[in-house]
Order: C-alpha cells, then sequence, then structure tokens
C-alpha cells in the first residue's frame, strides 16, 4: 500500500526566535530549520508499517516547502522514506493552514495514498489543524492523537489519546492518522540511509502543476493578518531562599495571599 | 458573518467549561454582529446538556440526540454544518481542545472557512471579526481577521468567562445527516476519569527534572494540585524520563496553559517549557537552585528543599481553606 507522511520544516525549536517588526515575518537568519519533531513520530510510525508489512508498501514523504529544503527533506529519505514530494511555488507562500491543507491534498490526490500519516501539530504555528482540515479535504475518515497504529485486513486501527484517557477507533482505507510523541522513539538515520538519500527521488511540484481550482498562498488565505504586538514582559520577581519546608510554604501563602489566589 | 454558533462539548452529561465561555461569547459576539447566538449539542446526553445551557444567553440551541454518535468527530462536523447553512455565514466557537481542533478544522476545510487557533480574544469592528491569538509560544501576539463567510475560532480554556445570564435558549432538533459512520468507536477508556485537564485547570502545580522519579508526581505534586483543585503538569525532562504521561506536558512540544496560578517545582524554565506557561497570571518556582532560568521571569522564585516546601505547603492551604469555609 502506498502510505504518504506530511512533514514540515520549521525553525530549529530550542532556538530563541523573533518577529521582523516590519516583515511581519520570523527572522529566520541564525536560526536553522529542522524537521518538525512531531512529524519524526508520524514517520517512524510509517516506516514501522511498512516494515511489518514487508509486501512492497512504500512510504512517500510530501511537504510544502522553498526548494531550498531540500536538505531537511533528505533526512527523512535518509531515516527510510522511499521518495518524497515538495509543493514548492512562490505562488504557496503566505498560505494559511486552509490553503495548507487544501494544496497539500490535491498532492497527496495526484501522487495516489491509502494512508495519510500526519504529526500531531507543528512547533511553530501549533494549530493541530491540519490533520482535521487534511482528512476532510481528502474525504477520508481521520483518526487523531494515535498512540498506537496497526493494521487489520482494510481497516486501520489506532490507540487514539484523549484528556482523560483513550479510545480505541477504526475505520476503512483511504485514511488519515495523526501520531503523538508518545508512540515510538523515532530512528535516527544510518550512514548507509544517508547516502541512498542522495539518490532517492525528490519530485518538485509547482502551484500550476496542483491545477487547483480555489486560491492558496497569501490572497487565498482565509485570514488576514492585522496586526503584530509583542507580549507584556515578565520582569524578574523577588527571589526568597529559605531555611526549611515551613519558611517556603509560609512566604509562598503570603505571596499568594497578597496576590489574592489564596 | 453574522451569527456564532458555540459548539458544545460534554461528558457524562456535563458540558465542558470552555463550552460555557463559548456559549457567553457567543451572545456578545453576535450582539456586536447584530445576528444570533446559538448553540450545537450532539451525543447521547444532547438534551440534558441543553437544559443545563438554557442558563446561557443563547438564541437556539440547536440538539442531536443519539448516543451512537457519541465522541465521534464527524457526526458533529455534519451538525454543525447542517445548523451552519441555516443560520447564514457565522462564526463558529469551538475550545482549543483536542475535540474542537478536530472539529473546528474539518469543519473549516468543508465550509472554506478561515480558521483562528488558540485564541485569547475576538473582537468586532465595522462588522469585522478578528481573532487575537499568541503565535510562537507568546512571542508575539497577533490579531487576524476573516476573509472568509465562515469561520472558526478555537478559543484558550480559562481566559473567556462563562456568565450564565437568560436568552431565549430555544432547543430546535437537528436533522440527522443521514451519512453513514465510517469510524467506530470500539473502546473508550478512563485512565484518570476526575482528573482536570492542564488547559483547563485554574492552577497547575508542574514538575521537572528536579523531582528525580515519577513518585512525586504521584504523590506530593498531585497532593499540592489537589489542594488547589488544580492540575499536575509536568516538563519535557520528567515526560521524556518517562515519570508522567505526554499528556500532561507543559511547553512547546506539549501543551500551552494560562492558569490563574502555575507553581513550577524543580523545572530550570528553558525556553521549551517557558513558552507554554509564560502567560499564566502568576508564576511561582521551586527550586533548589537560585541561579535558574525560570527566576527572571516567576513572580516568586523559592530557593529551597522542594521535597520539604511542597508538602507543608499543601497542608497550609488547606488548613487555609478550611478556615474560611
Amino acid at each position: 500500500m502506498k502510505i504518504v507522511v506530511t512533514i514540515k520544516l520549521v525553525p530549529d525549536t530550542n532556538a530563541d526566535k523573533r518577529i521582523d517588526p516590519a516583515t511581519k515575518r520570523l527572522v529566520r537568519t541564525g536560526v536553522e530549520t529542522v524537521l518538525n519533531p512531531f512529524d519524526e513520530y508520524a514517520l517512524e510510525a510509517a516506516l514501522q508499517l511498512k516494515e511489518k508489512l514487508a509486501d512492497g508498501s512504500t512510504v512517500t514523504v510530501i511537504t510544502m516547502a522553498p526548494e531550498s529544503g531540500k536538505e531537511i527533506v533528505r533526512k527523512a529519505l535518509a531515516m527510510g522514506a522511499d521518495d518524497a514530494v515538495m509543493l514548492s511555488d512562490p505562488g504557496f507562500a503566505g498560505s494559511d493552514v486552509w490553503g495548507t491543507a487544501y494544496a497539500l491534498a490535491a498532492g497527496i490526490r495526484t501522487n495516489g495514498f491509502d494512508l495519510v500519516l500526519t504529526g500531531t501539530q507543528s512547533t511553530d504555528a501549533n494549530t493541530g489543524d491540519l490533520p482535521g482540515a487534511l482528512a476532510e479535504y481528502l474525504g477520508v475518515p481521520g483518526l487523531t492523537y494515535a498512540r498506537e497504529v496497526s493494521l487489520d485486513g482494510g481497516r486501520i486501527r489506532v490507540k487514539r489519546e484523549t484528556e482523560t484517557g483513550y479510545q480505541t477507533l477504526s475505520a476503512p482505507l483511504p485514511a488519515l492518522v495523526s501520531v503523538t510523541k508518545s508512540a515510538n522513539e523515532p530512528r535516527y538515520p544510518s550512514l548507509k540511509g544517508i547516502m541512498g538519500a542522495k539518490k532517492k527521488d525528490i519530485k518538485m511540484v509547482s502551484l500550476a502543476d496542483l491545477s487547483l481550482t480555489k486560491s492558496v498562498g497569501t490572497d487565498g488565505a482565509k485570514v488576514e493578518l492585522l496586526a503584530l504586538a509583542s507580549p507584556p514582559v515578565r520582569g524578574k520577581g523577588s527571589v526568597v531562599t529559605v531555611a526549611d519546608g515551613v519558611a517556603g510554604a509560609r512566604t509562598i501563602v503570603d505571596f499568594l495571599k497578597e496576590k489574592k489566589l489564596l | 458573518m453574522k451569527n456564532v454558533i458555540a459548539y458544545i462539548e460534554h461528558k457524562n452529561g456535563q458540558a465542558r467549561h470552555v463550552s460555557f465561555e463559548a456559549a457567553t461569547a457567543a451572545r456578545t459576539i453576535a450582539d456586536a454582529l447584530g445576528g444570533k447566538a446559538h448553540a450545537v449539542v450532539v451525543g447521547g446526553d444532547a438534551q440534558a446538556v441543553a437544559e443545563a445551557l438554557k442558563a446561557y444567553p443563547l438564541d437556539a440551541i440547536h440538539v442531536l440526540a443519539d448516543a451512537s454518535l457519541d465522541k465521534l468527530i464527524d457526526p458533529a462536523v455534519d451538525a454543525l454544518e447542517s445548523v451552519a447553512k441555516s443560520a447564514g455565514p457565522s462564526l463558529v466557537l469551538v475550545g482549543n481542545t483536542m475535540i474542537g481542533r478536530d472539529i473546528g478544522s474539518r469543519f473549516a476545510a468543508r465550509m472554506d472557512a478561515g480558521l483562528n487557533a488558540d485564541v485569547t480574544e475576538i473582537t468586532v469592528e465595522g462588522g469585522r471579526v478578528a481573532c487575537v491569538s499568541p503565535k510562537l509560544g507568546g512571542l508575539t501576539i497577533t490579531t487576524c481577521a476573516f476573509k472568509s463567510e465562515y469561520g472558526v475560532a478555537a478559543l484558550r480554556p480559562n481566559v473567556f468567562a462563562a456568565k450564565p445570564a437568560p436568552g431565549a435558549g430555544e432547543i430546535v432538533a437537528i436533522a440527522p445527516s443521514g451519512k453513514p459512520n465510517l469510524v467506530a468507536l470500539e473502546d473508550d477508556l478512563d485512565e484518570a476519569a476526575a482528573e482536570l485537564g492542564v488547559e483547563e485547570a485554574s492552577v497547575v502545580v508542574s514538575g521537572g527534572r528536579g523531582m528525580g522519579g515519577p513518585e512525586p508526581f504521584k504523590t506530593i505534586l498531585k497532593d499540592l494540585a489537589d489542594a488547589f483543585g488544580g492540575a499536575v503538569g509536568a516538563s519535557r525532562a520528567a515526560v521524556d524520563a518517562g515519570w508522567i504521561s505526554h499528556g500532561h506536558q507543559v511547553g512547546q512540544t506539549g501543551k500551552t496553559v494560562s492558569p490563574a496560578l502555575y507553581i513550577a517545582v524543580g523545572i530550570s524554565g528553558a525556553i521549551q517549557h517557558k513558552v507554554g506557561m509564560r502567560t499564566a497570571e502568576t508564576i511561582v518556582a521551586i527550586n533548589k537552585d537560585g541561579g535558574v532560568p525560570i527566576g527572571d521571569f516567576a513572580d516568586l522564585l523559592v530557593v529551597g528543599d522542594a521535597f520539604a516546601i511542597v508538602p507543608e505547603l499543601a497542608k497550609v492551604v488547606r488548613e487555609t481553606k478550611a478556615a474560611r469555609a
């Protein structure tokens, strides 16, 4: 079967990021771009499914990113994906979640799929809205927040995390599943994988190639940025060193009472 | 858009608090737009939940009472679509929760509606609706207006007020979509039924690497959280070490919280954690090291032995509350 994994390129999680007030965009200079950490769990889940099936099933990664993101896409190929599709076109720039899901759905459909795996969210936009929107555009069931994924005949079965426990859900293929970080431990690319990735195919897809009927990018976005503000700066508060538990508790209780929190 | 529709999440016959917040906001926004405030409730307990919702200032409460639809996403989206289409261009309010995001995002795609996630404020100016959301973990705050006829705003729990007030509250039945359910719910297990999620709690007590193991999360931190009626959170270090499940993680690769009080125990406060909790109203940190980064933005850093301070604090909080009761 054809497994497709969506990936996103994001600024390094540990970098201290800032916004350029003039362009209202993230300053990327000096900030390393990495594979969205959440997507690695989806990719690992896809690779494990493929290995278990061992029937010639393939794993394709797809992303919307400028051509400069190829190096990061190679990392996904080095981990074991068979090939990659990059939606790469200046016309995609400024797409909101809506436009991104719509264009990715078109790219995935063109390529063909039985199962789409996504991360649960990205570390930059962090909306967590892509999996649902993508499932809708693909017209398939969306099983989100899966910490276990298995195949059973023609059905996909997941253990879905909820706020208080978990559910077991199943659906016929084709389907979309978003994978949580508790699902697995993503592998590191092996040396063989890294060498092999150089020969794997990265298919470049332009906006025109997709023949979309709706407009994407900044013009097609359904939301428009009106203003950008800096959050109020949290200043340094008081620091109190205490001798024992009683003194520590009293310090905190006095402070909470003063703040009317107790 | 002119009308506002609050999607009501519920469990065991009770609406979630964020849904009451959505119902209250629906009225305010609908009034500013000169439209109507609706609510949509789907599932086995829908009728009972709708009765409770009558305490909120809604014009109409749309109900699809069918236990076979419980906890499924697609029937909820179908119901929302049917109400939205009959109401006309509307803003849909969901909670920025796991269920709310699933329903809101699918609805947005179906209706070609704009989507604003993690919304902390909604403004209406000249008939135009805009949403304020912290982005990049609170690094910047954006105001985004809708360009679409329909829109979805996912409300960050605990930010909007839930205020009961009389409304017409007419209960209207939603016609079932008749679509087959492709997704089957085979099992639903609560591991911690009574536990409040970190996103909704007004007090969060989080532990980090300094806790040294899983035990404190079940004992002293849990006890302190219980004393406040709050929830237990954790840093990435604690979750990655396997001391507590990922559902409790606060930070960039976990949840973003805005409680009235955040107590960070044995957490250094690296940027990864900071972005998930810096919008808390008050931050108190307990750490054995006075030089930790969290000291730069906590309102109070108590330097001392957490294992001695936390149990004592729980005791005093309980005593203070009991004395007042």
